[in-house]
């Protein structure tokens, strides 16, 4: 099962709470939340704040795409899935990204959350602009996107 | 055709796009080339906004990410995908 969503910070924040109410199932006993936050400093850089822009199709299919990856590599029953990422601009300590995943057993989810956050890095276009202390800012190299 | 601009090629126009216009058909490869010029005429021959576009991946008008050799339909909508890090 699996939920994706690009959330607009101009109308919404991402909540854990959301995330709870999709994963809880009786039939998964062991549930991780990997939680994206913006920090303070890059490269001896103050920053306070961060601008994510995305290209909301592509990021929902590549989502999808990589969800049915993740079924064909690891096929653990009853897993659920819940990928929201940030659009626009947000302050330090807020959330970019959530995943929350939940399995059968700890070493699957532990698997699972990791390989959905390494591949979402690799395939889901989304950029980001870093915001300085000095006034200056500037968008993250970053790697050319990967397709399967 | 319409060029979407998404991270940081959106620094290459105060709009969300650029306009060019090519010949029916023009391939990826011919609009890589057209968006280089349109930087060495508006930003001095910036090599850094040239390596963001040679470095680029670009999606056609039905959201897929295309080749080099993928010909441009008339009044296509492209949107060029700079090097990616999201999370």
């Amino acid at each position: 099962m699996l939920h994706t969503r690009v959330v607009d910070i101009t109308k919404e924040k991402i909540e854990l709470i959301r995330a709870e109410k999709f994963i809880t199932s009786n039939k998964c006993g062991a549930s991780i939340y990997f939680v994206g936050t913006v920090r303070d400093s890059n490269n001896s850089k103050k920053v306070i704040s961060m601008t994510y822009d995305s290209h909301d199709t592509l990021v929902i299919k590549s989502f999808e795409e990589i969800y049915q990856s993740s079924i064909k590599k690891f096929n653990f029953d009853n897993s659920v899935v819940f990928i929201e990422h940030i659009k626009g601009k947000i302050k330090l300590g807020e959330i970019s990204i959530l995943i929350a995943v939940a399995c059968k057993h700890r070493d699957q989810a532990y698997e699972l959350s990791r390989f959905f956050i390494e591949e979402i890095k690799k395939k889901t276009p989304v950029w980001k602009k870093e915001h300085y202390k000095d006034g200056d800012s500037e968008w993250l190299e970053g790697n050319p996107i990967q397709k399967d | 055709m319409k060029l979407e601009l998404y991270g940081a090629s959106r620094d290459f126009c105060k709009e969300n796009f650029i306009n060019f216009n090519l010949e029916e058909k023009s391939t990826i490869k011919k609009l890589r080339v057209a968006i280089i010029k349109f930087i060495e005429v508006n930003f001095k021959d910036n090599e850094g906004y040239k390596k963001i576009v040679n470095s680029s991946a670009f999606c056609s008008g039905k959201d897929v990410i295309v080749s080099d050799n993928y010909k441009i339909s008339n009044n296509e909508k492209i949107g060029i995908i700079p090097p990616i890090g999201g999370g």
